[in-house]
């Protein structure tokens, strides 16, 4: 659906974005996460159009009037009533749908009981909403995201990884969020972004798995100093890190190995083992490690 | 819901709409008063001039005409200037510019609406005050010849159109509405200062604004005819300049 290659943004002499090859598959929720300032925004508002790359091409497969965006923080006239707003997007859009699929976004969206009310006192949340539905209105082959849920509360923030959710094989969604567990709920894809280059691209299990160091949480009764430096003398082990009284964090050179050599390895030195588990990898382990 | 809906909307829901009518029609009135009663006025609130007598002609029914456009011709304009900006700087708020420029094709598309609308309303608050001010002088001062003023409130509506189309094209290089008003104001003002020469100043769209009460008083029409056509095809190219300036930005 989207492909850039080489892809360089430059203000004046500062390079906001370097050499960026980005793939976003039909049909794939890929998740763009990043620090402030990594570049996400402008990426972005390079795939919308709105900015020109200074280098590079952008390659979108999909209709102009078929590609839905939504900024991070949506305004919209303030004397506009949020019904309007969205008939107007719709009204905008090759979308076939009437006045039922209006009043189903806005459904949707959790603002029938405000739908007749006028933008200007709406809240930065219900403004969110409001450009989700006025984002979806026009049935989007594309929808580019930016931040979608920085601004809702954990019950909108839920509401929208929900709708992210049911548009996965309708639509090709892009988002960008630094909020790491929801690109990780999510994503089938994540890039990560930093100082406008893109350090990671492909599928978040590969992610999870192929770029975070292993690592086991290891309980025992006797004393965990002892045991730490017994493990520090084993070649499969990488480092060992002590929180008394009695837990040891393990990091492994792989699972695998770990998998045959931890157990042998505790059974053959006598250690009294309270547990022993290895530890979830998140994205936010990865994308630190990645980052830092 | 359209963009031309939305621009009525924008008209009527903000109000702008009162401010354009209220000072023009206020000047509809105010002109004729003026031109009638002035030595009265001058009389009542004239103070001591230490012996010092002002009197002015006897009023002629141009003279209210000429009242009103010397009026609007400043605090009107201003507020044609205003009202304009307000719909045509469409990134003034960064936010709603995405809305917009996310859901056309061209920018001309989004602009045309805005342009239009508020060239209508200027022009109709424009043409209610001006035939206000026709009445009352009629009823004050004297008739004058139908054809002549017609005449003069076209040429008018074409510099007001004019007017709109600048302030569209200065919108696309500045970013704020404020930027938009101050940058227009300052163009209107210097551009007529070329005028001080008679020959070049009969050419300039600001010499329309002299028609209103110029045909009537006998200025033959034909004698704004050049400027009439250089003003629209000036306004022509502010137009395109605009969707151009309008598209070419980075949001």
């Amino acid at each position: 659906m989207i492909e850039t290659r080489g892809l360089v943004k430059r203000y004046g002499s500062k390079t906001a974005l370097d050499q960026i090859d980005l793939d976003v598959p039909d049909g794939a929720v890929y998740g763009l996460v990043g620090p402030n300032g990594a570049g996400k925004t402008t990426l972005l508002g390079l795939l919308a159009g709105l900015r020109k790359p200074t280098e590079g091409t952008i390659a979108v497969g999909a209709d102009a009037s078929k590609i839905g965006v939504l900024p991070d923080t949506p305004r919209f006239d303030p004397w506009l009533t949020a019904r309007e707003v969205v008939e107007l997007a719709r009204s905008l859009t090759t979308s076939s749908g009437g006045s039922d699929r209006v009043d189903d976004v806005i459904e949707e969206a959790g603002l029938a009981n405000d739908a007749d009310r006028r933008v200007g006192g709406f809240s930065r949340g219900m403004l969110q909403r409001l450009g989700i539905a006025a984002t979806v209105v026009g049935d989007p082959e594309l929808l580019i995201l930016d931040e979608p849920s920085s601004a809702l509360d954990p019950m909108g923030r839920r509401e929208v990884l929900d709708l992210v959710s049911r548009l996965r094989g309708q639509a090709t969604v892009l988002f960008s969020s630094h909020i790491l567990g929801d690109v990780q709920e999510v994503s089938d894809i994540v890039g990560i972004l930093n100082r406008g280059r893109l350090l990671y691209q492909g599928p978040i299990h590969d992610l999870l798995v192929g770029k975070a160091t292993p690592v086991y949480t290891l309980r025992v009764r006797s004393d965990p100093e002892v045991v730490a430096e017994t493990l520090l003398g084993e070649s499969w082990v990488t480092g060992v890190k002590v929180s008394p009284p009695d837990t040891l964090r393990v990091s492994v050179t792989g699972v695998e190995r770990a998998e045959q050599a931890f157990p042998a390895f505790l059974a053959g030195a006598g250690v009294p083992v309270i547990s022993l588990a290895p530890e979830a990898v998140d994205l936010e382990q990865v994308f630190l490690e990645l980052t830092t | 819901m359209t963009l031309w809906r939305l621009e009525w909307l924008r008209l009527i829901r903000t109000k702008r709409w009162v401010a354009l009518f209220g000072i023009y029609v206020f000047f509809g009135f105010l002109g004729p008063l003026t031109a009638r009663y002035i030595n009265e006025i001058l009389d009542r609130f004239g103070g001591n001039l230490e012996g010092a007598v002002i009197q002015f002609p006897d009023p002629q029914p141009v003279d209210g005409l000429t009242q009103y456009a010397a009026n609007v011709s400043q605090l009107g304009v201003l507020m044609a200037v205003i009202v304009a900006a307000a719909a045509v700087t469409i990134d003034s708020i960064p936010e709603m510019g995405v809305f917009i420029r996310t859901r056309v094709e061209r920018m001309a598309e989004a602009l045309s609406p805005r342009v239009v609308v508020s060239a209508a309303a200027i022009v109709a608050a424009f043409v209610t005050g001006a035939l206000i001010a026709w009445y009352e002088t009629a009823v004050l001062i004297g008739p004058l010849p139908t054809g002549d003023v017609l005449v003069g409130i076209a040429y008018s509506a074409v510099y007001l159109v004019f007017v709109v189309a600048l302030v569209a094209a200065i919108a696309g290089k500045t970013r704020t509405v404020l930027a938009t008003v101050v940058a227009a104001v300052v163009a209107l003002l210097v551009f007529p200062l070329a005028g001080v020469v008679d020959e070049i100043g009969r050419w300039l769209p600001s010499y329309l604004v002299g028609a209103l009460a110029g045909v009537p008083s006998g200025i033959p029409p034909t004698d704004y005819l050049g400027s009439a056509a250089v003003t629209l095809a000036t306004g022509v190219l502010l137009l395109w300049l605009a969707a151009r300036w309008a598209a070419a930005r980075e949001v």
